[in-house]
């Protein structure tokens, strides 16, 4: 599904963003890789309509879209439940149901819904942050890193959660790390200042010798050398 | 324990104060010795006059100290939502500030008489601008990255005001409240030794006159002690109600 077509920004008279147009895969994680700086992040705020674009088209409502920032944005002086509510309408009869229902989807205990944000771990935090963008039953789910932060454990634990909860709708996950992208991208979108350069889908990297290959492919993409071969 | 730790230098200058009565290098008509003061206090509250002064004061703060967090937060809100307003009302605002409340007093007796609306008026003069300007400085505290928030959630503006933008500005709304009630309190006693027919200041005053120091001396420990424990139940009650939700709070 096409999620941006011909988006153009700049900013100061620097462009950031030179004609991208992106396509996600329907169902899964389609994962924008590329340096910092070169336009990722911009991408997934225009898309969630947090910027505006200078030329182009976002082709889905943003209102539909739910966005996981790569802090988990809680707010300090809500409790967990609070901050989860923030995502339903102000009147939800069913707010108790959908909000034990999701925190299932990210394996949170509900005892967790009466702590301040900083009682919390930050792989809890952002397991929240992860709720907290489910409860709003997006169209599709933009990620911004939202696990650069955690350490090795951690993160490897929350890529498997968000496995299992973006089997059924198309979620754009932004990244810098070509081993999280290979890991849960049905698809990889390379993008090198404000281009996407190239677009594998996962077929091209589902067995060892062929990511390899892909590996090293994104790398010349990137102008990067390869240190671990 | 920070309570007994308060009271250490209190209790050391009452002993300093009993050495020197008792040394008789002060003389008592000018300064009584503890227990000569202690009797007036006793004396005063059971004939029902220092009883009658506190309430008097206590109504006039309860009055002017709720018009002017009323007013405060109201122009607070107003100025924020419309910066064109804040702009235009800068100027008078500045004045106002700056010209202390009682220069206002023989106009406001001339205008409103020597009852307690003047002294509310002093009140609501000397309590308006730092409750005013810490809630409207607050308003401005909401950090970006939760403006950002608020919009990806595409909330109401009510939501937005009632979840994010007032959250945000109670430490500093706090801090204004609890300045602007030393400030009112001492305003009103000094409005109160200017023109009024009761309260605390006005029963000093009466007391200079009838030249008991004494009585001036209880006059002046009641309005301090009293200051203290409004403020030290003000800090207390907030620490209690908003501790959980804004740490901050505890260090008022």
């Amino acid at each position: 599904m096409r999620l941006l077509e011909g988006i153009e920004k700049s900013f100061d008279g620097r462009s950031v963003l030179r004609g991208v147009t992106l396509d996600l895969v329907p169902h899964g994680v389609t994962c924008l890789l590329g340096a910092s700086g070169c336009g990722k992040s911009t991408i997934l705020r225009i898309a969630a309509g947090l910027e505006r674009a200078d030329a182009g088209h976002v082709l889905t409502d943003p209102a539909l879209s739910a966005i996981v920032f790569q802090d988990p944005r809680l707010l300090p002086w809500l409790t967990v439940e609070e901050n989860l509510r923030l995502a339903l309408p102000a009147f939800c009869p069913d707010a108790p149901d959908r909000i034990k229902s999701v925190l299932d989807m990210v394996q949170l205990s509900p005892r967790l819904l009466r702590s301040m944000p900083r009682e919390l771990s930050g792989g809890m935090a952002q397991r929240v942050g992860v709720a907290r963008a489910l409860l709003r039953t997006p169209d599709i789910l933009l990620m911004d890193e939202p696990f650069a932060a955690l350490d090795a454990i951690t993160r490897s634990k929350l890529q498997d959660m968000l496995l299992s909860v973006t089997g059924d709708r198309p979620c754009l996950f932004v990244t810098h790390d070509i081993h999280e992208a290979f890991r849960l991208a049905r698809c990889i979108c390379v993008m090198d200042r404000g281009v996407i350069t190239e677009a594998f889908p996962s077929e091209d990297f589902s067995e060892p010798d062929r990511r390899a290959a892909v590996r090293r492919l994104i790398l010349r993409h990137l102008n990067l050398k390869e240190l671990d071969p | 324990m920070r309570f007994f730790h308060a009271l250490i230098i209190p209790l050391a200058l009452l002993a300093i104060w009993q050495a020197a009565s008792l040394s008789g290098t002060v003389s008592p008509y000018l300064l009584p010795a503890p227990e000569q003061v202690l009797r007036s206090g006793i004396t005063l509250v059971q004939s029902g006059v220092l009883g009658r002064h506190v309430a008097a004061s206590l109504s006039r703060i309860a009055v002017g100290f709720s018009l002017s967090i009323a007013l405060g937060f109201l122009c607070a809100g107003v100025l924020f939502r419309w910066p064109l307003l804040d702009k235009l009302l800068s100027g008078p605002f500045s004045f106002l500030r700056m010209t202390p409340p009682l220069a206002l007093t023989p106009l406001l007796i001339l205008w409103l008489g020597i009852e307690d609306a003047t002294q509310i008026a002093i009140i609501l003069l000397a309590s308006f601008f730092p409750i005013y300007l810490n809630t409207r400085t607050g308003l401005g505290c909401l950090d970006s990255s939760f403006r950002e928030l608020a919009a990806s959630l595409h909330l109401s503006r009510t939501r937005r005001v009632l979840c994010f933008l007032i959250p945000a500005a109670i430490p500093s709304i706090l801090t204004g409240l609890r300045l602007s009630f030393g400030y009112s309190w001492r305003a009103l006693i000094a409005a109160e030794l200017i023109a009024a027919g009761s309260g605390l200041g006005y029963m000093i005053m009466d007391a200079e006159q009838m030249q008991r120091a004494d009585e001036v001396i209880v006059g002046i420990l009641v309005i301090g002690v009293l200051g203290w424990l409004l403020d030290a139940l003000f800090t207390r009650l907030a620490s209690a109600l908003l501790a959980r939700r804004f740490p901050e709070v505890k260090e008022l």
